[in-house]
């Protein structure tokens, strides 16, 4: 299975070595090169042995570079909203990816979304509902 | 009308400022509050700091009421998701998005945006408009009724030099609208016009007849 | 000091009544004209001519209260009800197109997430009044916390 992910984040770098781990082919892609230090570090974890690209997410050449038109799944998780919901707009419509998910911290904007067909994840709304069921629990 | 801009830059600004005169309702949305105020000390306070991708700001202003949603921010993703969330959020009946990577056209024009505007291409254009190569050059289009108004520059030599309008046989749908000469006014040409050397013909045309246009008028 | 033309915006808090006043006592001995605006904010969400009449009524009660208040003083004033996105421009472009000699404005105490401020219609104004400006700040005794 082939997976996507667009931004080398704390949460991007961790799912690309888990993914990887468990034997996905995953591909990362980040503007920044120093983010891809997360893929190896801390060092008590499997190494990451898949690929890290730098190139942006919204750019459809970029995409095209990471094998978006063979990957199963692609995961939009930089650090702005609107990147995230262009480019898993662009892997769902241009590209025609069978699974997506992107991430919008902005509740709203993650409900409509939501309703636009987006397979959206707002941390925002899930961690305030975690720490609001440890604290009832 | 009530015309809400996204992004306070230059061009938001200055397209503001046309707007306002044209006698429109405007707001600018700005999220930079130094571009705000600039803004706000020029054109009399119109413009609200806040994030024009935000579904609460954008409540906060009465998108609802909009009669249009013109995104001009130097980001792509940011003109999208404005333009996208005033469409299925607020009902906005018109919303134009810049875009800065021409690619973008077609994803934005999918994803239901109902104008876009590139600078890239507009320069392209004008590029085109002065290179005499290009014998035939887009001035506008009117998408929703599928026309086209372009402007042919007629060659030395070519087979339509000394025919009148009428003995042309023009595509279905093209009509030749105006015919500019050089050091003359131009000439809203009719059947018995004679067609001259270096002529310019701006004309109305359906986009798939711009082919059997261009072959005609140059004669090639 | 003389004044002509004198502009009291109120906005229907306690310090209105007695900056009227202190606007009569001003005027009287240049027998100058005393405007009393109002202004009827519009949010974004509604046109600008919407007819709020909620508003208009409470708008009105007020500026009837200064008419009274002025009369108790011996004084005559023209009051006026104006519609606008924000306030602060509004009387500006007022005391410009009245062509007012001094702007008169009761301030109230205000606090703010705990801390106290001047809002944001008073700077405006102080910044860019096309003539002399008077505020009349509410003296608020300080609470037992706070000393």
């Amino acid at each position: 299975m082939k997976v996507v992910i667009m931004g080398c984040g704390r949460v991007g770098a961790w799912l690309a070595r888990q993914l990887d781990a468990d034997g996905y082919s995953v591909t990362v892609l980040d503007t920044d090169p120093y983010s891809f230090r997360r893929l190896n570090f801390p060092r008590h974890l499997p190494d990451y042995k898949g690929t890290a690209l730098i190139g942006n997410g919204i750019d459809q050449e970029a995409l095209k570079r990471a094998g978006i038109e063979e990957a199963d799944v692609f995961f939009a998780l930089t650090q702005g909203d609107n990147r995230n919901v262009m480019a898993a707009q662009i892997a769902k419509h241009i590209f025609n990816v069978p699974r997506v998910i992107c991430r919008i911290y902005d509740p709203l904007r993650q409900e409509l979304y939501s309703t636009l067909g987006l397979e959206a994840i707002s941390p925002t709304t899930e961690f305030a509902q975690t720490l609001k069921e440890r604290l009832e629990s | 009308m009530y015309i809400i801009v996204v992004g306070g830059g230059r061009v938001g600004y200055y397209l503001t400022r046309a707007l306002l005169n044209e006698g429109h309702e405007v707001l600018v949305v700005e999220q930079n509050p130094a571009i705000c105020e600039a803004v706000n000390d020029e054109l009399g306070s119109i413009c609200y700091r806040g994030d024009g991708c935000e579904v609460a700001s954008l409540e906060e202003i009465g998108t609802a009421r909009a009669d249009m949603l013109i995104a001009v921010t130097g980001d792509d993703e940011d003109n999208l998701v404005s333009c996208q969330v005033a469409k299925h959020k607020f009902n906005v009946p018109r919303t134009i998005a810049r875009i800065r990577n021409p690619k973008n056209e077609s994803l934005f024009k999918k994803l239901g945006i109902d104008v876009t505007i590139s600078s890239t291409n507009i320069i392209l254009e004008h590029i085109e408009e002065e290179v005499p190569t290009h014998p035939i050059t887009h001035l506008f289009e009117i998408r929703d009724k599928g026309l086209e108004i372009v402007e042919v520059k007629i060659p030395p030599g070519s087979t339509t030099i000394g025919k009148t309008v009428k003995e042309i046989s023009l595509p279905q749908g093209s009509v030749l609208s105006l015919i500019i000469r050089k050091a003359r006014k131009p000439i809203v040409p009719t059947g018995s016009t004679v067609i001259e050397a270096e002529d310019q013909i701006i004309a109305l045309i359906d986009p798939e007849s711009e082919e059997a246009l261009r072959t005609t008028l140059r004669g090639e | 000091m003389e004044y002509q033309n004198i502009l009291v915006p109120v906005s229907g808090t306690d310090i209105d009544e007695e900056a009227i006043r202190l606007a009569c006592r001003l005027a009287k001995a240049d027998k100058a004209k005393i405007w009393v605006v109002y202004v009827i904010p519009i949010q974004r969400t509604l046109p600008l001519d919407a007819e709020i009449e909620a508003e208009v009524q409470k708008a009105e009660e007020i500026l009837d209260r200064m008419e009274r208040v002025a009369r108790g003083d011996n004084y005559v004033i023209e009051t006026d009800l104006l519609q606008a996105r924000e306030a602060g421009p509004t009387i500006v472009d007022e005391a410009i197109e009245r062509e007012v000699d001094l702007i008169l404005m009761g301030v109230s105490y205000k606090r703010r997430f705990g801390q106290f401020s001047l809002g944001s219609v008073v700077p405006y104004v102080l910044k860019n009044a096309p003539c002399r400006v008077i505020l009349y700040h509410q003296y608020t005794p300080p609470t037992e916390d706070e000393t």
